[in-house]
């Protein structure tokens, strides 16, 4: 028991700096999740009608999500150098399959005789688009990005082997003194918070799926 | 028709990927090869002395904890999905998905401080880490089994062991396939990490890169254990085109 009461004594010491990781990995997750959302539901509607596009775009995500994150976070380093750049490009590549997929089936599951008297109704493929196929993928769409979104916050605590930002700084910091005094408390520190915030941020993203799904598909 | 017959048909994506993967190594051999090199980055890109043995290392892990990934996940997601353990399948199934927040890197490092840092550690900490997708894929595919299969095999006089072991293990075998995929490949991924542990893998080269700051070592390490995973990960989709049951 005194291992989990030094724990929050260590906790509550350093709360400004496990504060400030558990923001900046909070940002960089969020930058990541908006940019690859936006890129895959755009990915995922422009492919959507089109056998070949839509294997091509799976298939190219699918490489990307096989090449093992710390490949993906070093082997931007010549272009871009250190940081938050090789940070946000690798999680970004990596959270783009879950979200591209399941918007792909998403938007594929809506019914074609509910197009079709969408059609009746007098409203053109955009509209179609925007007002029927999205709002009825949508619940497909969010489960696509929570995975994302647990998958990329995991992985953000990597970034501080490229000298990105985030949480993962504690890990490295207590593996670099490993057997010292309070380094066991470091490690636990970046692995439990980036837990914790991966299930705050699904809880959020949950939260915001019963208010943004239509009352008809709920 | 023969397997490899059987392959060649409406699978050009098979095909072509050993292709890329061995265009893109022959082009990482001439441009490492090709290059200047100042003593440490000739040292650390030497191919008989570090590269290799690390390249071995890093199959060995990614062998060694996909085998202990199947020997575990599959007997326990099908012992979840039998009726009298059923009630279990949805808890186990909600820490599956949360579990994918767990950063490897801290599971890694807290293995390591409490076993100390050796192979098995590493082996251990990437077991743990690929098991709940795994478990997952088998929990999903025998669901996904159509019961009134089952029925049927069973009102043909078949006990429940039977129609497990002749009727719901083939017919989730697709999806139990793809699960030993997403093993190998996060465990390929993973291993590029147990040099933060102490053992060995190419993520050796990618550290030596970092550490002394030469790009040319770092791209030469990840794109090693890049093309590495995806070279699995086409075996493993052509172990799963040839070992899927003929009907489905």
């Amino acid at each position: 028991m005194s291992g989990i009461t030094n724990w929050f004594e260590y906790v509550g010491d350093r709360w400004s700096d496990v504060w400030g990781a558990s923001w900046d990995h909070l940002m960089l997750v969020i930058q990541v999740m908006i940019v690859a959302t936006v890129l895959s539901v755009a990915v995922g509607v422009a492919v959507r009608n089109n056998a070949t596009l839509r294997n091509i775009a799976l298939g190219v995500a699918g490489i990307l999500i096989t090449i093992p994150s710390l490949a993906l976070f070093t082997i931007f380093i010549p272009i871009v150098g250190l940081g938050f750049k090789p940070a946000f490009i690798a999680l970004l590549l990596y959270a783009i399959l879950p979200i591209l997929r399941n918007t792909i089936t998403g938007l594929r599951e809506v019914d074609p005789n509910v197009l079709e008297s969408a059609r009746g109704m007098g409203l053109n493929g955009t509209q179609r688009l925007i007002r029927v196929q999205l709002p009825l993928a949508w619940p497909v769409i969010l489960a696509g990005i929570r995975v994302s979104t647990l998958i990329t916050t995991g992985f953000a605590a990597i970034a501080t082997l490229v000298a990105g930002p985030g949480l993962g700084i504690f890990i490295k910091d207590g593996l670099r003194r490993l057997g010292l005094p309070l380094s066991m408390e470091s490690v636990w520190t970046g692995t439990i918070f980036t837990i914790l915030l991966a299930l705050a941020l699904d809880l959020v993203l949950s939260t915001i799926g019963r208010f943004t799904t239509s009352r008809g598909v709920r | 028709m023969a397997p490899g017959l059987r392959l060649l048909r409406g699978n050009v994506g098979l095909m072509v990927a050993p292709v890329v993967i061995a265009i893109a190594g022959v082009l990482l051999a001439v441009r490492v090869g090709g290059a200047e090199k100042d003593f440490s980055e000739a040292s650390a890109l030497q191919w008989s002395e570090r590269l290799w043995p690390q390249l071995r290392r890093h199959i060995e892990l990614t062998m060694w904890s996909t085998f202990w990934v199947l020997i575990i996940a599959i007997p326990l997601g099908i012992l979840l999905t039998r009726p009298r353990l059923k009630f279990l399948a949805g808890p186990v199934l909600t820490v599956a998905n949360s579990g994918q927040a767990i950063p490897a890197y801290g599971l890694l490092v807290l293995l390591a401080a409490w076993l100390g840092t050796t192979f098995s550690t590493a082996v251990i900490a990437f077991t743990i880490f690929a098991i709940l997708p795994v478990l997952r894929n088998t929990m999903v595919g025998l669901d996904q089994v159509d019961k009134s299969v089952i029925e049927a095999g069973r009102g043909m006089g078949m006990s429940r062991r039977r129609a497990l072991v002749s009727i719901e293990l083939p017919l989730a075998v697709p999806v139990i396939l793809a699960g030993v995929r997403t093993a190998l490949v996060i465990n390929v991924g993973m291993a590029a990490l147990a040099f933060l542990i102490g053992g060995g893998g190419l993520g050796e080269t990618i550290n030596s890169g970092l550490k002394l700051q030469r790009d040319l070592t770092t791209f030469t390490g990840a794109a090693m254990v890049a093309l590495l995973a995806l070279t699995v990960d086409w075996i493993a989709a052509v172990a799963e085109r040839v070992l899927r049951p003929r009907g489905l």
